[in-house]
């Protein structure tokens, strides 16, 4: 599988030229799909990575920006770090299993701390709303109103906010299948 | 044939129980040439201390070969002339006469060192008097309270586990640090040492006030507390800083239940000041310039990163990040550098000293391990990673630190000195495992080295039963000057340690092994392949390799070399892939180099360089059953289909009536599939009418605790279920036969398809075979 990684190291190269850059860090609860989200950006490829220990970071290509993305882990432990990487950072990106309704209320309490948490106040959120595969996926108007986003996201399309307004919208996604991401951060991009 | 390879599997068995001695190859090929074209190089792995209750108590001195340049040890495999009393080397060819105190010996009476089973044999040394032990804590007191309590209690427990002679210290730091004096009842006294600047051994010495410990057992210098002391009783001379445990373990109990967390106040968005790097200097300093060479073990305790002076990893500002692989790779880290020279100088005094440094690390964030870690790969000292202190991992952990055997006596032995004899036609390369070179030239090192060589002798300051060298060995002998038919070829093995009673001893093994010529007789070379040592033998050198080069450099050189191998020993027609064969002793070597490039060893994405450090400190110690199991783990499967029984590391495996306990030496995890799930949701488990349902799930958890109850140190211990979340541990392990591009093709019924696009065994497999009947390549 050589050829493959030097193809993509190549292309990355390529792709690295004359970029902004950005702070960008993952968070969302275990197995929400942080990892392999980063994974599917950095490689290219799917895969299922055992639950992140330790923080780790990768840097990645997206959109017209290089982001330095810090990989959080989920587990209800590891939740506690998550307000170490909080200064300076450039964007929150928050992921939601949409397959698993059972842990939507332990995800809505660690949103709300986020959303609550000044040291973030200014950044750009995006929320995922990861794996729509899955036929027990919750649809978007289902999850804007279990997680009571109604009223506070700022639109998919306007690209300018009123001063002071924090840009924060929902995508759906499917990191197996590769979509939704896409689109979802070249919003994201817009708002750095 | 098939009885050939069971005899063979038969006979490693029993060198391994005898003498704790794995081979890669058990019939060595007899010239350079041909050595050179094994592919997998001539080593093994060697565990110095492997338990051996059965060994008799040997109460005199080794008889050593009286050829200066040689000195190896009277064993089974030297001949003897019972009528004249002369035995000859079998490494020199030196014929020795027996020492006087020999002289009743016959063929029927013969000392235990020439009886064929006691080819490892161990000799309690007599002239040298017994030391206690020392254990000097070191201790970060920049952690929550919830921490800093739980390792207190861990510590004042630990206090009743050391035999009363043992000499203990303490160290505290944060921003400043502390070294408190001992055993004055009533008040507590210590010394301050800022946290920013070094300290030589010497400035330490001076500042503390405390003489030196010559190696007559004197003390020099001035200030010695106790004045000067009689030679030959060293065990009397201490200092303040290190007292008796049975002195000082009230006032030392109350001294830590007193500890507070680090008064420094801490900024928003600011790390603690933490001053590691200096702590464990002065903890090195003050053993170096009192008990050099005597069996001693500093225990430093830490909850974050050093974030000031000498050995800081990262600085104290948040908005800095502790550095990542990505860093690495791009050599892009501020303080790494200094911070592992720094460290890795301490690690090298600290084994010239003898002295064994010990992590304990918990933290949710990374702690500096990757620029820590030579102190306990170069001392033998343990390293034990977690979340937090008050945790299960950690207690059990540190409390079996203090294990005994069944003699009553700690399994932790200190000093090690391992010397390496080779016959004439070998020379040793080097080591890798936890120890350090001592620079000893002979006639037996190798001027090509592999891992740490151009010596025959090697430290070990700590170690246990299952602390596991691993040594490489080059054929010298010419092609054109052949070995006699029958001839054999040995390896000596001498460790002098000190036993944890204080005792001095040495433990002797002889190993010996028959030469082939290569080019006549290549079947009895390849019969004698011990594909479970070479797979651990080459990942440890994947590992090691892994230091300096790049992770791809690193998977192109284990693919090369496993395509050379079956190039070499597989039977195949060229450019036929479906003609390839590997006889059974070959046949799960490349399973294992499979799982090892597919391993947190060598994949660093998700792994921060603190975990890489860690599972490759892990590899690079353990014995090779320990080392097996990190690289290809092991899944058992319960069901009401019959007993438990092995099974294949492969999704299809994963059964919803199944469960399934996998062991991958870190982590011990249960798993119950989909209908067991179900069952335990529609309350079976509780019901009157299913108690074969209750002994079913009980089954795996009673195997479970057993694995735990033996392990060193703690796995995590996991259960989880069909779609749970903590199941990405057993699927990133098995082998992803089935997955969501391929599980139409197999149906409902067979097994769990893995979320992945990484190869499977079998397209491994298939690419395999095909590069190697490929007359291209």
């Amino acid at each position: 599988m050589m050829f493959l990684w030097d193809w993509l190291t190549a292309a990355l190269s390529y792709l690295g030229l004359y970029h902004k850059k950005g702070k960008l860090v993952f968070l969302g609860l275990d197995n929400a799909g942080k990892t392999s989200l980063l994974n599917r950006l950095k490689f290219g490829t799917m895969a299922t990575p055992h639950p992140t220990g330790q923080p780790h970071c990768e840097e990645l290509q997206i959109a017209d920006m290089t982001f330095r993305t810090h990989d959080l882990g989920g587990h209800k432990q590891a939740r506690r770090v998550w307000r170490e990487y909080l200064p300076a950072v450039d964007a929150v990106v928050f992921i939601l299993d949409v397959s698993d309704p059972g842990r939507f209320r332990e995800a809505q309490k660690e949103l709300q701390g986020l959303l609550k948490d000044e040291l973030t106040s200014g950044v750009p959120l995006l929320i995922l709303g990861n794996k729509i595969d899955d036929p027990r996926a919750a649809g978007e108007f289902q999850l804007r109103t279990a997680f009571g986003l109604h009223g506070l996201t700022t639109g998919k399309e306007t690209a300018s906010l009123p001063e002071g307004r924090r840009a924060m919208e929902l995508f759906m996604c499917s990191v197996k299948e590769k979509q939704g991401y896409g689109k979802a951060f070249r919003w994201l991009a817009q708002h750095f | 044939m098939a009885n050939y390879q069971q005899t063979y599997q038969d006979y490693i068995q029993q060198n391994e129980d005898r003498d704790g001695i794995r081979l890669s190859w058990n019939v060595w090929p007899s010239s350079r040439l041909e050595a050179t074209r094994m592919v997998v190089p001539l080593g093994c792995l060697f565990t110095p201390m492997k338990e051996r209750p059965d060994l008799p108590p040997i109460q005199y001195d080794p008889v050593l070969c009286g050829r200066a340049t040689c000195r190896a040890v009277l064993n089974p495999y030297c001949q003897v002339d019972f009528r004249a009393k002369l035995w000859a080397c079998n490494f020199c060819y030196q014929r020795n006469p027996f020492p006087p105190q020999y002289a009743a010996i016959s063929e029927q009476h013969q000392p235990a060192e020439l009886i064929p089973q006691f080819s490892t044999i161990e000799y309690t040394l007599q002239r040298v008097p017994a030391m206690p032990l020392i254990y000097l804590i070191v201790l970060d007191t920049c952690m929550d309270d919830e921490d800093l309590q739980a390792l207190k209690e861990s510590l004042q427990m630990s206090l009743s586990l050391l035999p009363p002679n043992a000499l203990i210290g303490l160290i505290t730091f944060g921003k400043m640090i502390q070294v408190h004096e001992l055993g004055c009842e009533g008040c507590s006294k210590s010394y301050v040492f800022r946290g920013t600047k070094d300290l030589t051994a010497k400035q330490i010495q001076e500042m503390l006030g405390i003489g030196k410990l010559s190696p007559q057992g004197g003390q020099q210098g001035r200030g010695g507390p106790q004045g000067p002391q009689q030679p030959g009783q060293p065990q009397t001379s201490m200092n303040r800083f290190l007292q008796p445990v049975h002195k000082c373990d009230m006032s030392l109990t109350d001294l830590l239940g007193e500890l507070q967390r680090d008064p420094w106040p801490v900024a928003q968005g600011k790390r603690p000041l933490r001053s590691t790097g200096v702590a464990l200097s002065i903890a090195v300093g003050l053993l170096e310039c009192t008990y050099p060479n005597t069996g001693a073990r500093i225990m430093l305790f830490m909850g974050g990163p050093p974030t000031q002076g000498p050995g800081m990893v990262v600085d104290n500002d948040l908005k800095n990040p502790i550095r990542s692989h990505h860093d690495l790779e791009k050599d892009n880290v501020k303080y790494m550098k200094k911070a592992c020279k720094h460290f890795e100088a301490l690690a090298t005094r600290a084994a010239t000293n003898g002295h064994v440094l010990d992590i304990y690390a918990c933290a949710l964030d990374q702690t500096g391990l990757h620029e820590m870690k030579y102190c306990c790969n170069y001392t033998g000292g343990h390293l034990v990673m977690g979340d937090s202190f008050n945790t299960s991992l950690f207690k059990q952990t540190f409390q079996r630190v203090f294990s005994k055997d069944r003699k009553g006596e700690f399994q932790m032995s200190f000093g090690g000195v391992i010397e390496v004899k080779t016959s004439r036609e070998l020379k040793v390369q080097g080591a890798l495992g936890p120890c350090v070179s001592m620079n000893t030239k002979s006639a037996c090192v190798s001027e090509n080295e592999i891992g740490r060589g151009g010596t025959c002798q090697w430290k070990m300051c700590g170690f246990d039963p299952t602390s596991t060298l691993a040594f490489f060995f080059e054929v010298v002998n010419q092609h054109n000057a052949p070995i006699p038919q029958g001839g054999r070829g040995c390896v000596q093995f001498i460790t002098q340690y000190q036993h944890s009673s204080g005792q001095k001893r040495v433990r002797v093994t002889t190993v010996a092994r028959n030469w082939a010529d290569a080019a006549t007789n290549i079947q009895h070379i390849a019969a004698g392949f011990d594909q479970e040592c070479a797979a651990v033998l080459m990942a440890r050198l994947a590992v090691h390799r892994s230091d300096t080069d790049e992770g791809p450099d690193v998977l192109r050189w284990l693919d090369r070399s496993l395509i050379r191998l079956c190039q070499k020993f597989g039977e195949y027609s060229k450019d036929d892939p479906n003609s390839f064969r590997f006889s059974e002793n070959f046949s799960l070597y490349p399973q294992f180099m499979f799982h090892m490039r597919r391993s947190q060893f060598l994949q660093v994405f998700n792994n921060s360089p603190d975990e890489s450090a860690y599972y490759r400190y892990q590899l690079n110690r353990q014995d090779l059953t320990n080392c097996l199991i990190m690289i290809q783990p092991l899944l058992y499967a319960y069901s009401f289909q019959g007993p438990p029984e092995p099974v294949l590391l492969d999704s299809s495996s994963i059964l919803p009536d199944r469960i399934l306990l996998m062991d991958t030496f870190f982590q011990v995890l249960i798993y119950h599939g989909e209908t067991i799930t179900a069952w335990k949701s529609a309350g079976y488990d509780t019901s009157d009418d299913h108690e074969n349902f209750r002994q079913l799930l009980q089954a795996p958890v009673t195997d479970a605790e057993d694995m735990l109850a033996r392990r060193f140190p703690l796995p995590r211990y996991i259960v989880t279920e069909s779609g749970g979340s903590q199941a990405r541990f057993l699927l990133t392990k098995v082998n992803p036969s089935q997955t969501h591009n391929n599980m139409y093709q197999w149906g409902p019924d067979g097994g769990a398809p893995v979320l992945t696009d990484d190869v499977s065994l079998q397209i491994f497999m298939d690419h395999l075979k095909k590069l190697a009947v490929s007359s291209s390549s």
